[in-house]
C-alpha cells in the first residue's frame, strides 16, 4: 500500500452536514408515526406537529449545507477553524431536535415554557444557546466558501448565492428570531393580537388565520438559504449574462419580503385572511 | 401555552402489535440460526428486524413513556410502574427483542470470523434469544477459552 493509500482521507465538511441531515430525518420517521397516532394537543393542534416541522426543516437546513459545501470542493473547502465549527453546529442542531422531540413525547411544551425553572433555563439556555450555535456554524460554512473559492467559481450565481444565503441569511435569522424568543412582541409566545390558538391556522404552517405571527418572517428569512443558491443555479443554467445581479436582486426581495411580513406580523395583521 | 393531556383517548392494538413483534424477532432467530450467512440476509435482519422493531419502540416511548405517573429509572419500585402500563411494558419487550437480536447477529458475525462451528453456534443463538446476556456470556467464554488455549500454543512456537 503506498503512502498516499494509508493518509487518512482529508476533511470533508459535506460528510458531517449531511450526517446532521440524516439523523434528524431519523429521528421524524417515529414523530411522523406518532403523529398519526397521538391524541395529546399543544395550542391545539398535534403535539408532534412542532417536532416534525424543526427536524424537518433542521434536516433540509444541513442538507442543503452539504450540497453547497459539495459544489465548491475542488480545492476543497477545509479548515481546522471549520472542522470546529461543524462539531459545534452537530452538537448544537441534535441537541436542539432532540429536546424538542422529548418535550413532545413528555405532552410539554418546549418553546415558551417557563412553568418550572428547569424548562425557562433549559428554554433560553440549551435551545437559544443551540439555536445561536447552530446559526454561527452555517455563517462559518459561508464565511469559508467567500474566503477559499477559486476565481472561476466567484463568477457563478451559485457562489454567490451559496455565501449570500449561508452568511447574510444567517445573521437575519438571528436577528428576527431574537425578539421572537424573547418574547417582546405580545409575548411569551408567536401571536401577535388575534386568538392564541394554533387550531385555526394555515394548513400545514400553522400561521395564525386571525392575527399577527411572528413565525411568518422567521420562515421567509431562514429560507432564503434555500432560496438565493436556487435563484443563483437558475441564473448560472439559463447561461445569465449576469447571475450574481440576479441574486443581489433575490437577496433585495427577499429582504423586503421579510420586513414586510414582519411588518404584518407585528402590527398584528395575519400573513393569510382574516 | 395550552397543553392538552388525553391519552385515555389513544386506543391502539397493542395486542397485535405484540404479535407482530414477536413473530418478526422469530423469523430473523430462524434465519439466523439455520439459513446461510449471505450479506442479504443478513441486511434483511438488520434492516427489516432490527431497524422495525427500534422504530415500533421509538414510536411506544414518544407517546407511553413520560405520561407514567411516579414511573422512572432510579428506583425497582417507579420501574414497576413503568411495566404496569401496557403501552410501556410492550416497548420494554420490544426493547428486548431488538437487543437480543442485534448481539445475535454480532455474535454470529464474530463466531463467523473466529470460524466456530454452526453447531456449536445454535445452541448459544438460541440462549441468546431466549435469555439474552446468558447466551452473551456462554460465548464470551468460548472466545476466552479459544484465546486461553492459543496462548500458549503461539508460546511454543516462538520457543
Amino acid at each position: 500500500m503506498t503512502a498516499a493509500a494509508m493518509a487518512p482521507a482529508p476533511y470533508d465538511p459535506a460528510r458531517t452536514a449531511l450526517d446532521i441531515s440524516i439523523l434528524c430525518l431519523a429521528l421524524a420517521v417515529p414523530s411522523a408515526i406518532a403523529f398519526g397516532l397521538d391524541a395529546r394537543t399543544i395550542n391545539e393542534v398535534n403535539i408532534w406537529s412542532k417536532p416534525l416541522k424543526f427536524q424537518w426543516s433542521f434536516a433540509l437546513h444541513w442538507l442543503t449545507v452539504a450540497w453547497l459545501v459539495r459544489q465548491f470542493s475542488s480545492p476543497p473547502v477545509s479548515a481546522p477553524s471549520l472542522r470546529w465549527w461543524l462539531r459545534i453546529g452537530a452538537f448544537a442542531s441534535v441537541v436542539e431536535v432532540f429536546y424538542i422531540t422529548l418535550q413532545a413525547a413528555r405532552g410539554r411544551a418546549s418553546h415558551f415554557n417557563f412553568s418550572t425553572p428547569l424548562e425557562s433555563c433549559l428554554y433560553y439556555g440549551l435551545m437559544g444557546g443551540a439555536a445561536v450555535l447552530m446559526m454561527l456554524a452555517t455563517t462559518a460554512v459561508g464565511w469559508r466558501l467567500w474566503r477559499q473559492t477559486g476565481p472561476v467559481e466567484r463568477r457563478t450565481g451559485l457562489w454567490l448565492g451559496a455565501v449570500l444565503g449561508l452568511v447574510v441569511g444567517s445573521i437575519l435569522t438571528l436577528l428576527v428570531t431574537a425578539p421572537l424568543a424573547a418574547g417582546v412582541i405580545d409575548g411569551p409566545g408567536h401571536w401577535v393580537g388575534g386568538t392564541r390558538t394554533d387550531a385555526t391556522g394555515l394548513p400545514v404552517f400553522g400561521w395564525s388565520t386571525t392575527g399577527g405571527d411572528l413565525r411568518v418572517p422567521h420562515f421567509f428569512t431562514t429560507h432564503l438559504l434555500q432560496a438565493l443558491p436556487l435563484v443563483g443555479w437558475i441564473a448560472d443554467r439559463r447561461r445569465s449574462q449576469r447571475p450574481r445581479a440576479w441574486v443581489w436582486m433575490a437577496l433585495g426581495v427577499g429582504m423586503a419580503w421579510m420586513l414586510f411580513t414582519g411588518w404584518q406580523a407585528v402590527t398584528g395583521r395575519p400573513f393569510w385572511g382574516g | 401555552m395550552q397543553v392538552a393531556m388525553n391519552l385515555t383517548d389513544l386506543t391502539l392494538p397493542l395486542d397485535s402489535m405484540f404479535s407482530v413483534a414477536n413473530s418478526t424477532a422469530l423469523v430473523a432467530w430462524v434465519v439466523l440460526i439455520l439459513l446461510p450467512r449471505t450479506q442479504v440476509l443478513r441486511r434483511l435482519i438488520q434492516v427489516l428486524a432490527v431497524g422495525g422493531l427500534c422504530v415500533a419502540y421509538a414510536v411506544l416511548i414518544q407517546l407511553f413513556f413520560f405520561p407514567v405517573p411516579g414511573g422512572g429509572f432510579s428506583t425497582l419500585a417507579a420501574v414497576q410502574r413503568l411495566f404496569a402500563v401496557p403501552g410501556v411494558a410492550l416497548a420494554g419487550w420490544i426493547h428486548y427483542l431488538a437487543f437480543d437480536l442485534f448481539v445475535g447477529l454480532w455474535i454470529a458475525q464474530r463466531a463467523d470470523a473466529m470460524g466456530l462451528s454452526r453447531w456449536l453456534q445454535a445452541p448459544v443463538l438460541v440462549a441468546t434469544f431466549m435469555f439474552g446476556p446468558i447466551g452473551l456470556m456462554l460465548f464470551g467464554l468460548v472466545v476466552a477459552a479459544r484465546q486461553g488455549w492459543r496462548k500458549p500454543q503461539l508460546a511454543e512456537m516462538a520457543a
